[in-house]
């Protein structure tokens, strides 16, 4: 095969090396870059260069921002005791979107995985017990919010374990049932878990 | 469950097919090497989601090509009339479509057309290893409970990531031993779980094999098994009381886990047993008693699932007649008579196969299979 254009070629194999993206995806899009205007695509090009420059990661809860420390970790009114433990910055975005966690965060930056090398070094975990110990902000209750898979749960079960001496309360958030679902479309699990997991009214 | 038609492009040596079926026997006749199991394969891969002739996909289409496509309607008794479709390439897999519309995760298939295979291979289930008899049963409850699929799937993950613990050098002793500590217990809340299920489907499941291997064999010999897991269990027994225990046996088995760097407690090794009367199958029974023994199990498998279903499943009967004398193909027709489900049966000869049962041709097809050329030779036999 010959190759007529080897900057196309080598965007075609960075781009496929994107999660989700196989070559023929990464084709696409090169595809699409080359169709359009010039100056979206340099926008693009500069996003992507500040997204590296700009973005740092908070020396408390170890999140993604442009500040350190975060505007969250900054906010004094946000300092309630509680800590939700959270695997990636994008979960920590949801609860933020529900309005309903006053507290901090803590980002975890994965969860237990053996089998992709993960242990509890590669987590931020250290981190996580410091702040725990922190005299000058005293933690009350730490809230673990991770996914109800194996990894997660293995790491819910480790992170419960290993709080147990600190005089801090362990709690994680409830197994529910989607809002304006139906019961007979939730799967067994989820069902026996919502309701396992029942509150009284 | 019918299957109306089923249409294969690039498949194994079937180039371009379009077949019609009929709603009782389906029979597929010709010599062997012709393709007539590649025919069953694919229903079994389009129901399934897999062949259940090869574990690898990449030798399923024709030679010189790296796609295949299948497709077929349906109706069930659950949903009226459906279409099933999968498309495979080489380089992007398999992709499964509800009535075209893209199914999300391959388990969303199973169960929605039950099959039941019988072919030369089950002599794998009386003459070897546990590993086989475990298969038959998650398959046999896999199409019934979707709980116990996702069980199975999400203890497989669980285990190969304590595995893993288990294989490290850097891990011995107390740091292994709280490292494995919170697999454990989701190992030990899953392991219960489908201890559980097992004990009590094999319960229910033991009448249906004594009934379908008498009817088969007329024989006096009562067909039964014992299944074994890490302790002793009735069924009935809660899950919950079954994971407890599993969790205490797991912490006793560290030293030999840590040893044999291998998990050796949960239903992973589970056993099933089968006996004729007081005789262990595999080791003493007779080649023929296995044949039986397997064709009655399968049997069995078909009428548990109609009865806790309301649906029939898809028979698939590859060269299963070829070791029956004529007395025992009888019989088996008229049993499959009475289940009343849609069967395919391939056969290598026409005239044995026509001389030892009498097909009812009113709801059948037979078809001629000759490599590339499938003859419907259904009128010039009745
Ligand atoms: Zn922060």
């Amino acid at each position: 095969m010959k190759v007529t254009s080897e900057s196309l070629e080598r965007t075609i194999e960075e781009l496929a090396k994107l999660p989700g993206t196989g070559r023929k995806s990464a084709q696409r899009i090169a595809m699409y870059l080359l169709k359009q205007p010039d100056d979206s695509v340099y926008r693009l090009a500069e996003t992507l260069q500040n997204l590296k420059r700009s973005v740092k990661t908070c020396c408390i809860c170890r999140t993604f921002s442009d500040e350190d420390p975060c505007a969250i970790c900054e906010n004094p009114k946000r300092q309630n005791g509680q800590i939700c433990v959270v695997e990636e910055f994008q979960d920590m975005y949801f609860i933020e979107r529900t309005d309903e966690f006053r507290g901090r965060y803590h980002v975890l930056g994965g969860v237990l995985s053996p089998m992709n090398n993960i242990g509890p070094d590669q987590l931020h975990v250290k981190s996580l017990i410091q702040r725990v110990n922190n005299p000058e902000e005293p933690v009350t209750e730490i809230i673990l919010a991770l996914n109800p898979d194996a990894e997660g749960e293995a790491t819910s079960f480790y992170l419960h374990k290993l709080l147990q001496p600190f005089e801090v309360q362990v709690t994680r958030i409830a197994y529910g049932i989607p809002v304006g679902t139906d019961l007979e479309y939730i799967d067994d699990a989820t069902l026996s878990r919502a309701f396992r997991s029942r509150s009284t009214f | 469950m019918l299957i109306h038609s089923l249409n294969l492009r690039n498949f194994r040596n079937h180039t371009e097919k379009a077949l019609e079926w009929a709603p009782q026997f389906n029979i597929l006749t010709g010599p062997n090497g012709v393709g007539k199991t590649n025919i069953l394969d694919a229903i079994h891969l389009l129901c399934m989601s897999r062949s259940f002739v090869t574990t690898s996909d990449r030798v399923l289409p024709n030679q010189g090509e790296n796609w295949f496509e299948l497709g077929g309607t349906f109706e069930s008794a659950a949903r009226s009339k459906f279409s099933l479709k999968t498309f495979y390439s080489v380089n992007e897999g398999k992709t499964f479509f509800v009535n075209d519309s893209p199914l999300d995760r391959l388990t969303d298939l199973i169960g929605r057309v039950p099959v039941v295979v019988m072919c030369p291979e089950d002599r794998k289930l009386t003459a070897e290893g546990p590993l086989e008899r475990r298969s038959f049963l998650d398959g046999l409850i896999s199409q019934l409970s979707r709980e116990y699929l996702q069980n199975l799937l999400l203890y497989r993950r669980i285990r190969r990531q304590r595995s893993t613990l288990l294989l490290q050098d850097a891990l011995r002793g107390e740091m292994l031993r709280s490292a494995l500590e919170p697999w454990n217990v989701q190992m030990a809340d899953v392991g219960g779980k489908i201890i559980a299920t097992r004990a009590l489907v094999l319960e229910h499941f033991a009448g249906y094999l004594e009934q379908h291997f008498k009817a088969l064999t007329q024989l006096s010999l009562r067909p039964n098994f014992t299944y074994k897991t890490f302790m002793p269990v009735q069924a009935g027994q809660s899950p919950s009381e079954i994971s407890a225990q599993m969790l205490l046996a797991l912490d006793a088995a560290f030293e030999k886990e840590q040893e044999r760097r291998q998990s050796l407690i949960g239903p992973h090794r589970d056993e099933l047993v089968f006996y004729l009367d007081q005789i262990e199958l595999r080791k003493y029974g007779s080649q023929g008693q296995q044949r039986l023994f397997t064709i009655a199990l399968k049997l069995a498998q078909a009428f548990y699932y109609q009865d806790q279903s309301e649906d029939r499943p898809i028979l698939l009967m590859d060269d299963v007649f070829g070791n029956l004398d004529s007395e025992k193909i009888r019989t088996l027709v008229r049993i499959l008579e009475e289940q009343g489900g849609q069967i395919f049966i391939t056969h290598a000869s026409g005239s044995a196969l026509r001389s030892a049962a009498d097909f009812s041709m009113k709801n059948s097809v037979w078809y001629e299979v000759s490599g590339p050329e499938v003859k419907n030779i259904t009128q010039s036999t009745s």
